[in-house]
């Protein structure tokens, strides 16, 4: 950074106020302001960047929106439901277009761009070259628009990356704030094409940076807001499909969303182990099959959609239109399966697309189905079967793609109304935990691992089990003395137990920790009575509370040999000591076990 | 720091220009999207007034993939819909366009159908109301009159003519002076609600516009008759044209209409001679009932020697001492006798139904009407 600053002139230097022209005193205030604003605190500029990349998300992911459907009306026309042959040849022909792309232009842009954003993260350091951002513009618009059964929202996520970390490059930020920028990037670009900035905003903590840092919490909430404000300016506030008024569930009806979460959960799991097996599968066949895989998969797509022409594309006029119960129960299983499998193969032929909007598509089916089915057979419980499709779209985000959180607050986000949120809350929940259990790793960790990296998981974070100061620490490892206690006692005591430190309680909250040899020198004074008080010691030492965690109390333990652990109600009150060697037995005892 | 001002110079300045292709594309692609939405409407208008209601379903919905929140649009889906029988889908979009605008006559009214059509009595008398009660853009009285009607009509055909009544009198009441069709219509259902009067009523407002007019005519006659008029009846019977009055409905009532005025004895106000022409035409329906009767059931007339008499036995022996004293000079002479006459003649055609079933003959049922209105004897 130093390197970069230019040298202010200083007051001397300036010439005197009446012989500058206007430009100048102009440029001289600009400097100075763009000085105290962006060059004394990295973080202010930060901040002004997320909203800086949350606008240029917004408009990229606005001119992608548009790009979709210009070839969508273009190769399939304005119907939503395009005329055979038309809807078989297109995603065949547009597949060829697509793999050519893929493997002499843009070879970067494979994926669906969430775990490939998580990877430039934590293995590129946030740098995710721009032609990535091209790449997934052009062969999503193409692929998305000719009907392959993919959804435009995680490349949006990439390119709202890409775009931030570009940004962050040109400014020479810091190696930690690129890291960070490109997170900022993919809540932009996520909050933009999906219309919600807040489940955006928890889909990227829980699977992009995979923890909850508060560092970053404030650039990601903005740059999610500023997205969705540029977006709404240009398309409208609509959300992407319109949610009916939804009714309060009958108690008894939860056992409908508990029957949901288990369906969603076992078709989520069924969906995720099928990717498992089947990708690196068809990553091993021939290169030269990799050319016909997009178009294989285009004409598979095309022909379930000379009789299901509803899982074309992303989708989302038909989830509207299954929220609004246009379906009957049947149909809405056979959509659920068709879009399953035509989103399956689309995704496995390397065609770059999202998974975001086939998985709502799905959840809104089986959702829909599965309250159409009980509507049937229990009509006086069942609220709607838009509820369930809502319920449903829910429960699959969170088996599927395994974000509990981020799935309750979409639905909630989505139908404006916190009545759905006890409904999702079960049923996502029960899909999760089948998932969880039957899976150990969630999709996009899965896609990263075949890929050969290992990057962290909010989810394995989530249910590691904190080490905390009281599993380490010893309750009566040290002797607490008074100011005015006479040291002769005190020293046989100390002679006692010699490895037992001798801690002074000075008053409520200020500890030291006595010297053993001084206490032992001064006891050996018969000339005058001396008090605990007259003994060297070191201190005030710091405190820690048994519930804080290691990492904090390793922070102190390089510089004090002992720590009392004290009562949060009680400061004077010791409830035992930490050592440094108390950390690492408790440490190798937790292994053990 | 240069490097930095410079940058975000050229972002500033980028934004701009971005935001300016944007906004140029934005444009075309809402001026494509709009006209794709307008032309898939009118393709599904189109189809709906051809009748191809599946057709139009997918047009519409075509639209509103375009303009998904256009509430015009998603009515003619629902209104679309419901015309498919598929009514749930019909309904949540309809639900969903009156959480939005409760008042709307439109959407209630397409609402309260689909109630009917799907056996929710309740949901459809609520909506119905609404509608009525509700915010209407073109002719409110018009339409808010028309849905009164179909819910009068509805009721009616459920058969809650007493639930029907307070609409059946407000739809009287809110027709346009000199409306001549909505007073037909308004007449038919009071007439199927059993409000005699009021129907007469409308029929006679009717009539004072167009005095030939043959659907009033016969509504007309028919109110009369259920109020007892029968001469009234006969008279507006009479009036209608031929080929009218040959009509089965007509053709069912005009008979017995002309028996009871012909045998209506007890009326007030008739000269003696009538009362006793009408008495003895009435005795002489009366007594060959009880003949065609006994005929029916096997019986001799009088009772044979020794064997105990039935009713109509006993009513014949009646009739056999009253001979002299019934007949046309008799009652003529002794008016006195046409009451006990005209009560022997009712009872006679009592004890027949009683034991031989309802009437056949036009004068029996007209006796037997005559019987049961007496309460009413002065409404001729």
């Amino acid at each position: 950074m130093s390197e970069t600053v230019t040298p202010q002139p200083s007051s001397t230097e300036l010439p005197p106020a009446g012989q500058e022209t206007l430009f100048e005193r102009v440029r001289s205030a600009w400097q100075a302001w763009v000085q105290r604003i962006f060059g004394e605190r990295e973080d202010q500029l930060f901040l002004f960047l997320a909203v800086l990349i949350g606008v240029f998300g917004g408009l990229a992911v606005v001119c992608f929106r548009v790009a979709i459907d210009w070839v969508q009306f273009m190769l399939l026309g304005s119907s939503l439901y395009p005329s055979f042959p038309r809807v078989v040849i297109v995603p065949a022909v547009a597949g060829l277009g697509i793999a050519a792309l893929v493997i002499w232009v843009f070879p970067r842009s494979r994926g669906s761009g969430v775990n490939q954003t998580k990877a430039a993260v934590y293995v590129s350091n946030g740098y995710i070259p721009f032609d990535t951002v091209i790449g997934k513009f052009i062969v999503c618009a193409l692929a998305i628009g000719s009907g392959q059964s993919l959804g435009p929202e995680d490349p949006s996520l990439q390119m709202g990356a890409g775009i931030a970390s570009k940004i962050g490059r040109y400014l020479k930020l810091s190696q930690s704030k690129i890291r960070l920028i490109a997170p900022v990037g993919a809540a932009a670009g996520l909050a933009a094409a999906f219309n919600a900035p807040l489940a955006s905003t928890l889909f990227v903590i829980e699977e992009v940076i995979g923890t909850w840092s508060a560092g970053v919490l404030g650039a990601i909430v903005l740059a999610a807001v500023s997205s969705a404000i540029t977006m709404r300016y240009f398309m409208g506030a609509e959300s992407l499909f319109r949610v009916p008024s939804v009714q309060p569930a009958h108690p008894v009806e939860f056992l409908g969303y508990a029957a949901l979460g288990v369906v969603g959960g076992i078709v989520s799991l069924f969906f995720t182990k099928w990717i498992a097996w089947a990708r690196p599968r068809i990553q091993a066949l021939p290169l030269w099959t990799h050319y016909l895989l997009p178009a294989a998969a285009g004409l598979i797509v095309g022909t379930i959609g000379i009789w299901f022409p509803q899982v074309l594309g992303a989708g989302y006029s038909i989830i509207d239109q299954a929220l609004h119960g246009e379906f009957a129960w049947r149909l809405l299983l056979v959509l659920a399966a068709m879009k399953l499998v035509a989103t399956g193969v689309s995704f496995l032929s390397g065609t770059p697309g999202g998974m975001f909007a086939p998985t709502l598509f799905i959840g809104a089916m089986l959702g829909g189905g599965i309250g159409a089915i009980e509507h049937h057979f229990f009509p006086s419980i069942t609220t709607s079967v838009g509820m369930f499709a809502l319920v449903g779209m829910g429960t699959l985000f969170g088996g599927f793609l395994r974000v509990p959180i981020t799935s309750v607050f979409m639905v909630i986000e989505l139908s404006g109304s916190y009545t759905a949120a006890l409904p999702v809350m079960v049923s996502s929940l029960i899909a999760y935990l089948i998932s969880r259990q039957y899976q150990e790793v969630a999709l996009f960790d899965m896609l990263t691992r075949q890929e050969g990296l290992i990057l962290p998981s909010i989810e394995e974070r989530r249910e590691q089990e904190a080490f905390l100061v009281e599993d380490a620490m010893r309750p009566e490892g040290a002797f607490v003395v008074r100011p005015n206690e006479p040291v002769t006692d005190l020293a046989i005591k100390a002679e006692a137990q010699k490895d037992i430190p001798v801690l002074l309680r000075v008053r409520m909250g200020e500890w030291r920790l006595l010297d053993s040899e001084d206490l032992q020198r001064l006891a050996n004074d018969g000339a005058t009575p001396h008090t605990a008080s007259e003994v060297k010691s070191k201190g005030p030492l710091p405190l820690l509370f048994p519930d804080e965690s290691i990492e904090e109390a390793m922070r102190w333990l390089g510089d004090w040999p002992v720590i009392p652990v004290v009562s949060r109600a009680d400061l004077g009150q010791l409830e035992g000591v930490l050592t440094f060697p108390d950390v690492l037995k408790a440490v190798r005892k937790a292994k053990a076990e | 720091m240069y490097v930095r001002e410079r940058v975000l110079i050229a972002c500033a300045v980028l934004l701009i220009a971005l935001f300016g292709f944007t906004a140029f594309i934005a444009r075309q692609y809402h001026r494509t999207i709009h006209r794709f939405a307008d032309e898939w409407f009118a393709k599904g208008e189109s189809a709906m007034q051809a009748g191809q209601t599946r057709a139009a379903i997918n047009d519409y919905r075509n639209a509103l993939v375009y303009k998904p929140e256009d509430p015009t649009f998603q009515f003619h889906l629902a209104q679309a819909l419901a015309s498919a029988g598929q009514q749930v889908q019909s309904r949540a979009y309809l639900t969903n366009l009156l959480s939005e605008d409760p008042e709307s006559g439109p959407i209630n009214l397409t609402l309260a159908r689909i109630a009917v059509s799907e056996k929710r009595n309740l949901d459809a008398v609520r909506y119905y109301h609404s509608a009525i009660y509700g915010v209407w853009d073109t002719d409110p009285l018009t339409q808010r009159w028309e849905v009164r009607s179909e819910l009068c009509e509805y009721l009616l055909n459920q058969g809650n003519a007493q639930e029907a009544e307070p609409d059946l009198i407000a739809l009287a009441q809110e027709v346009p002076l000199r409306d001549v069709g909505r007073e037909k219509i308004a007449g038919t259902l009071l007439l199927r609600a059993g409000l005699w009067s009021r129907a007469l009523s409308e029929f006679r407002a009717v009539l004072d516009t167009d005095r030939r007019d043959p659907d009033a005519l016969a509504g007309a006659g028919r109110a009369s008759f259920q109020l007892g008029d029968y001469a009234e009846s006969v008279n507006y019977f009479n009036r209608l044209p031929r080929g009218v009055r040959v009509a089965p409905d007509v053709a069912q009532i005009l008979p017995i209409a002309q028996q009871a005025q012909a045998m209506n004895a007890l009326r007030p106000g008739l000269p003696a001679s009538e009362q006793a022409r009408r008495a003895a035409k009435a005795l002489s329906v009366a007594n060959a009932r009880i003949a065609a009767c006994a005929t029916q059931r096997g019986e001799s007339l009088p009772a044979a020697s020794g064997a105990a008499p039935d009713q109509l036995q006993k009513l014949y022996v009646t009739a056999q001492q009253n001979k002299k004293a019934w007949t046309l000079l008799g009652l003529s002479q002794h008016p006195d006798q046409v009451t006990a006459a005209m009560s022997f003649a009712f009872q006679a055609e009592a004890a027949a139904t009683k034991v031989c079933g309802q009437p056949q003959m036009a004068a029996d049922k007209a006796l037997s009407l005559i019987a049961s209105n007496r309460t009413g004897q002065s409404s001729e």
